[in-house]
């Protein structure tokens, strides 16, 4: 009682006008800000992955492999933040044992297992099956079986078996695209269906929450292509690059377009919430909605990029802009994701208040749990960048005497 | 022509189908479609078969096997909670042996709450008499009600403890089974504290309640069954608020021809606090 009394008190200086009693204690924290935000860099990472095997962008080559493993790394993190914010994170496989239907939180399971099991891991199991045959063959001791293992002790590289993965593959990405979305405007449909809060119902939220995820995931590629290539001490391709920055600049113009029609809509419409709303975004969120997600997020970007394809930079200059511009995209696509969770939880339902959200270092919930959760998913993609090397300069080429084995057998 | 079952011919086919030629050869054929399928394909329905079986075993294991038998629950949580030890009573069995107190309860205003509200878990006391129920008589219990909150419905009686006869409890004066005020009230106040403090802190504070509502005296004793009345015209409001009304010159003036003519006043503006809006 006392901890909780502590943890209160400076709370109620913050407030401001009414709130109702249950209001001042917020039960969405930063780690759901997490969520939203580690899953929109997976669908983004996989859309990107996706423009090169079904829509033959042959300059995003380079980074088809980083995007794909950014995406499997992220998606294996993507669950941390809502366990940890479980009160009984051990009973949450009961979820999948005997699921309610009828409810979209408990569906996220299977929309994440199919994207993960059936959609992400195949797609990556079939492009490197070929190479983790050739690398097993080469390798001894215990990188030899996680090589053989991940290819399921496969062995056939023959043309056909290549061909048919290559057909497999453009298969799967094509279900992957709608997968994608599913994932992440399934993320969206949580938020929009709540209809009691008129922050989030919308049904415009699914779409924005989508090409937001879009935008980050492909600044995440682009910043990680851009930190991980000179480290190996490689020429960054700037065609990839430029192609990269390009796509960023369409998704940023048809996510800042659904964003400003949110806003436009909201405005025109005056629901009796707009009151609070307006005050809300004046007020508290104003440094992180307008400051940080409008300005720093997205106009500052926009302009950069579009400077730099105006003017013709060069190459040194752009590497600059692209990489600031990729960085200021990633802290607006946070904010964006951190003003629609905590942003909707700050004003009472009686639309005559506006509580505070404190955060906590320490605990389950807490800044520190947030940064390990960022964190992880980095570690993640160090060890997967070692054991499935995504470079183009490890990709295998078959032995001719091989190929001639096969075709006697 | 038409077509004739003969049950003779659907034994033959019966017979020939699962003659062991035709077994060996079905198994061959299975085998060759087997080794004909991509390798890619092999393996992964391997991997797919162990990913779906694993499943279903570990839901064999794990789910009770009576769960869903009446609805997404266990059955058997049923009896779970029928066997919990019972605390209450309800209201039923207080009135086989109280029943003069509870006919009284039942006409006043707290005939909605039951006794154990206030007595406590009663089911050990109908068991055995000796076991004796107790009534809060402290002046902390009856505020957990009745101590002024804001967001309590206005008509609610609240007061505020620290200044209501602060020495006395509240039973001293106030019948809890039948809660009338000992004496009719004087004021609005001691039934529409939210709106008094409200207007308290506005620029109507010098304003009497009785101003704009038309209170009758009944209101006191049957508040809910006769209510006062409320300014129904723009007029009232313009007595004061009017353009050319006969009034402080410190007090907003408005056009009443010109502004929002299909309204009454107090559709937009509150009259409590009218600087709110």
């Amino acid at each position: 009682m006392e901890e909780i009394i502590q943890h209160l008190t400076p709370l109620v200086k913050e407030i401001s006008g009414y709130i109702y009693p249950n209001e001042i204690e917020m039960h969405w924290s930063l780690l759901i800000v997490l969520y939203p935000y580690i899953t929109g860099l997976v669908a983004g990472a996989f859309i990107l992955a996706s423009l090169v095997k079904v829509f033959n962008v042959k300059e995003l080559q380079p980074v088809y492999r980083i995007s794909l493993l950014t995406a499997l790394a992220f998606m294996l993190v993507a669950p941390l933040p809502l366990q940890a914010h479980l009160g009984h994170p051990e009973k949450s496989f009961e979820i999948f044992l005997t699921p309610n239907v009828t409810s979209a939180m408990a569906m996220f399971g299977f929309v994440y297992m199919w994207y993960l099991m059936a959609v992400l891991q195949l797609e990556i199991w079939f492009d490197y099956r070929k190479d983790l045959i050739l690398w097993a063959r080469q390798e001894k001791g215990i990188r030899k079986w996680i090589h053989r293992f991940t290819s399921f002790f496969s062995n056939d590289i023959s043309e056909k078996a290549i061909a048919f993965d290559e057909k497999a593959e453009k298969i799967i990405t094509i279900l992957g695209i709608p997968s994608a979305f599913l994932l992440h405007g399934y993320v969206g449909f949580i938020f929009g269906s709540v209809k009691a809060n008129p922050w989030w119902s919308s049904v415009l939220m699914p779409i924005v929450f989508l090409f937001s995820a879009i935008v980050s995931g492909i600044a995440l590629v682009l910043l990680i292509y851009m930190i991980v290539t000179p480290m190996r001490s490689k020429q960054v391709d700037m065609n990839c690059l430029d192609k990269l920055a390009s796509f960023l600049f369409y998704a940023m113009i048809v996510d800042f377009s659904l964003e400003i029609l949110d806003f436009i809509h909201r405005i025109y419409e005056s629901e009796e919430s707009i009151h609070i709303l307006s005050e809300l975004v004046s007020g508290k969120l104003f440094i992180s909605l307008v400051v940080v997600q409008l300005l720093i997020g997205m106009i500052i970007p926009l302009g950069a990029i579009a400077v730099t394809k105006a003017f013709k930079a060069p190459a040194e200059l752009k590497k600059l802009i692209y990489f600031t511009s990729a960085i200021l995209v990633q802290v607006g696509i946070f904010s964006t994701r951190w003003n629609v969770v905590v942003g909707g939880q700050l004003f009472s339902k009686s639309f005559r208040g506006l509580t505070a959200y404190k955060m906590t270092f320490l605990g389950l919930e807490g800044l520190l749990v947030a940064i390990a959760i960022l964190v992880l998913p980095l570690i993640i993609l160090y060890v997967l960048f070692k054991l499935l090397p995504p470079w183009e300069e490890a990709r295998m080429k078959i032995p001719v005497i091989q190929e001639n084995i096969n075709e006697n057998n | 022509m038409k077509f004739k079952f003969n049950p003779d011919d659907l034994k033959s086919l019966v017979k020939k189908s699962f003659s062991s030629d035709n077994i060996n050869k079905r198994r061959q054929s299975m085998k060759f479609f087997w080794k004909n399928l991509p390798e890619q394909i092999r393996r992964l329905s391997v991997v797919a078969v162990i990913l779906f079986a694993l499943p279903l075993v570990v839901r064999q294991l794990l789910i009770p096997t009576d769960f869903g038998k009446y609805g997404h629950y266990r059955a058997s949580a049923l009896d779970e909670i029928v066997s919990q030890e019972i605390h209450y009573a309800g209201r039923e069995l207080c009135n086989e042996c109280h029943d003069d107190v509870v006919e009284v309860k039942y006409n006043g205003y707290h005939k909605t709450l039951t006794c154990e509200v206030c007595h406590g878990p009663a089911f050990a006391h109908t068991e055995d008499d000796a076991i004796e129920l107790e009534a809060p008589r402290k002046r902390s219990y009856c505020p957990t009600c009745h101590e002024y909150l804001p967001s309590r419905p206005s008509g609610f009686p609240q007061i505020i403890s620290a200044r209501h006869n602060s020495r006395k409890a509240c039973i001293k004066c106030h019948d809890p089974h039948d809660p009338k005020p000992p004496e009719t009230p004087r004021e609005c106040k001691a039934c529409h504290a939210e709106i008094s403090y409200t207007k308290a802190v506005s620029k109507h504070v010098d304003i009497p309640c009785t101003r704009c509502h038309q209170t009758p005296e009944e209101h006191k004793i049957r508040p809910r069954e006769v209510l006062p009345s409320k300014p129904h015209n723009r007029e009232f409001c313009g007595s004061c608020h009017a353009l050319d009304a006969e009034s402080s010159e410190d007090i907003p003036r408005i056009d009443l021809f010109e502004h929002e003519r299909r309204y009454n006043c107090w559709q937009c503006h509150y009259p409590h606090l009218p600087e709110a809006n």
